[in-house]
């Protein structure tokens, strides 16, 4: 910048004061604007609850019998000879569309396996000369702590998948020379009479990072 | 030169007395404003210290500087959150390279990696942040165009979608290396691209340069609840980071390289998570790649060559 043109001395001091005044009152204003928004130059944010811990949880959403045993949890309701007769295979019953009537006592049992009603006989599966145990179709007796074995004669490849661990949950060590992979058995994670995985509430989506207003999801399908 | 400003004039004591007392006014003026404008560092409760300062490069440390640097971190933790960690400097094994294969036929979109993975490496949790991102997608497309992250169906899941989860694909060409320009970030021999969060800058060039927006960044001092706090950690890991540095999945460093799978693994409750060793022939990521019908690495056309397989049952 040129220099200013010399003035008379009266005039230059005059001006000089302006200018550092004005530059005083300037800074001045500044220091109070800064002062005055500095504590609320951060806004709250919304609140975010923390996740439930359900979604959280390692741990298999079905037990076998095996597990209930290994807990030694109370049996009583695996007693099947506390009201069937042994030696005596119980009978089966049909309605008129040859579907098979689950008795009283056995309603719990929803009868889902197989996509169009097939395997729907109890004893495709349980042993009905003795009903603690399980049967595959050549006749040879698998006990309850044994499931993948019997599963595995219908569902070769996922049986095959299992065993490489490929297929179901996996947990504990990869590295095989630090400690074990633990693989659940099948009914840890399908219901036996009804296999499919049900459908369940998912885990609470991501937040924005800024509170907008409620947006619909857009729609994914267009 | 003869300024008007700096001209003196001893002519004239009253002149000096009032235009020093202006010049006096500015000073204190400008350092009043100065020191408002730096007082938000007032509120930086982990402001440097000469030690952090002067730490060295991670590659360049020694064991011996290394251990004090885990001295230093587990009091700032504890200081900071009240929880005693453990913190290990974990190294990469030998014929060990990571892969991850994921099971689109089976994701049910659960989320429950998400919030697993948030919980295991101590992830801020307002603001939050989140290495997994799940895709909800209409069947008969790998466009990823089309997925919604934000889906809140009551129940998974949805029938007509499959799920898609996305996170650090761990590139064997990773672009977000290339692009920092500290080398806070590296590709490590078991195929893990780790971060260096005492190393960023935090300029978020590796953001941008992520074709999988896998990196996040602190916006703020990450906000976890003590009772959350996973105290096992590593320094390449899951321990607690700074406001303005990335983060982003690193496969659970401190479970993996102490031959553990990774938390997201561990939490889907469908199994449609695999992780191995790739070298080693019998694992599962090895028969996944051999028998599967493996389908895609994400973006393949982008050439980063992902770690990270999504394939099919059937």
């Amino acid at each position: 910048m040129d220099p200013l043109p010399p003035l008379p001395d009266g005039r230059n001091r005059a001006r000089t004061g302006y200018v550092l005044g004005g530059l005083a009152v300037l800074f001045v204003a500044l220091a109070m604007l800064f002062l005055s928004t500095m504590r609320e130059h951060v806004k709250p944010r919304k609140a975010i609850p923390l996740v439930d811990t359900k979604f959280l949880a390692t741990t298999p959403w079905r037990q076998t019998y095996a597990d209930l045993v290994k807990a030694k949890a109370d049996l009583s309701d695996y007693d099947c000879y506390g009201c069937h007769e042994k030696n005596k295979p119980p009978t089966l019953r049909f309605d008129e569309n040859q579907k098979i009537i689950v008795p009283q006592e056995h309603v719990n049992i929803v009868m889902g396996h197989g996509s169009h009603g097939r395997n729907n006989l109890c004893f495709n599966c349980h042993n009905d000369k003795n009903l603690t145990t399980l049967q595959v179709r050549d006749g040879r007796e698998i006990g309850f702590d044994n499931i993948p074995q019997l599963c595995g004669t219908c569902h070769g490849p996922n049986y095959r998948d299992w065993e490489a661990g490929a297929h179901g949950r996996t947990s504990g060590y990869w590295d095989r020379s630090k400690g074990d992979i633990v693989r659940l058995s099948c009914a840890n994670c399908h219901n036996p009479h009804s296999p499919r995985i049900p459908t369940r509430e998912p885990a609470p989506g991501p937040h924005a990072l800024r509170a907008v207003e409620e947006s619909k999801p857009h729609d994914a399908a267009h | 030169m003869s300024s008007p400003f700096s001209s003196p004039d001893k002519t004239s004591d009253a002149a000096m007395s009032r235009r020093n007392f202006l010049r006096g006014t500015a000073a204190l003026g400008g350092l009043t404003a100065l020191a408002a404008s730096l007082s938000p560092l007032l509120e930086l409760d982990d402001l440097t210290s000469t030690e952090k300062f002067l730490q060295k490069y991670y590659k360049e440390m020694t064991p011996d500087d290394m251990s004090k640097v885990i001295k230093r971190i587990s009091n700032e933790v504890e200081r900071q959150y009240g929880v005693r960690p453990h913190v290990r400097d974990l190294k990469p094994m030998d014929g060990v390279e990571f892969v991850y294969c994921l099971n689109l036929t089976r994701c049910i979109g659960c989320r429950k990696c998400v919030h697993a993975c948030v919980n295991e490496n101590n992830q801020s949790r307002n603001p939050e942040i989140q290495y997994i991102r799940v895709l909800k997608m209409p069947h008969g497309s790998m466009d990823v165009e089309k997925g919604n992250h934000t889906y809140d169906d009551k129940h998974v899941p949805d029938p007509g979608y499959f799920y898609m989860p996305i996170q650090c694909q761990q590139c064997h060409n990773p672009p977000c290396v290339k692009v920092c320009p500290v080398n806070a970030t590296w590709q490590e021999k078991d195929g893990i691209t780790v971060i260096d969060y005492d190393w960023c800058i935090g300029c978020r060039y590796c953001e941008a340069a992520c074709p999988y927006w896998a990196r996040r960044f602190n916006w703020t001092k990450p906000q976890i609840p003590k009772e959350r706090l996973n105290p096992n950690m590593a320094y390449l890991g899951n321990r607690p980071r700074k406001q303005g540095v990335m983060e982003k999945c690193h496969f659970c460093i401190q479970r993996t390289r102490d031959g553990r799978y990774p938390a997201c693994l561990e939490v889907c409750p469908v199994g449609a998570r695999k992780f191995g060793n790739i070298l080693d022939p019998n694992s599962e990521v090895s028969y996944i790649l051999r028998e599967k019908r493996v389908f895609i690495q994400l973006k393949e056309e982008m050439g980063t060559n992902p770690r990270f397989f999504y394939y099919f049952d059937k």
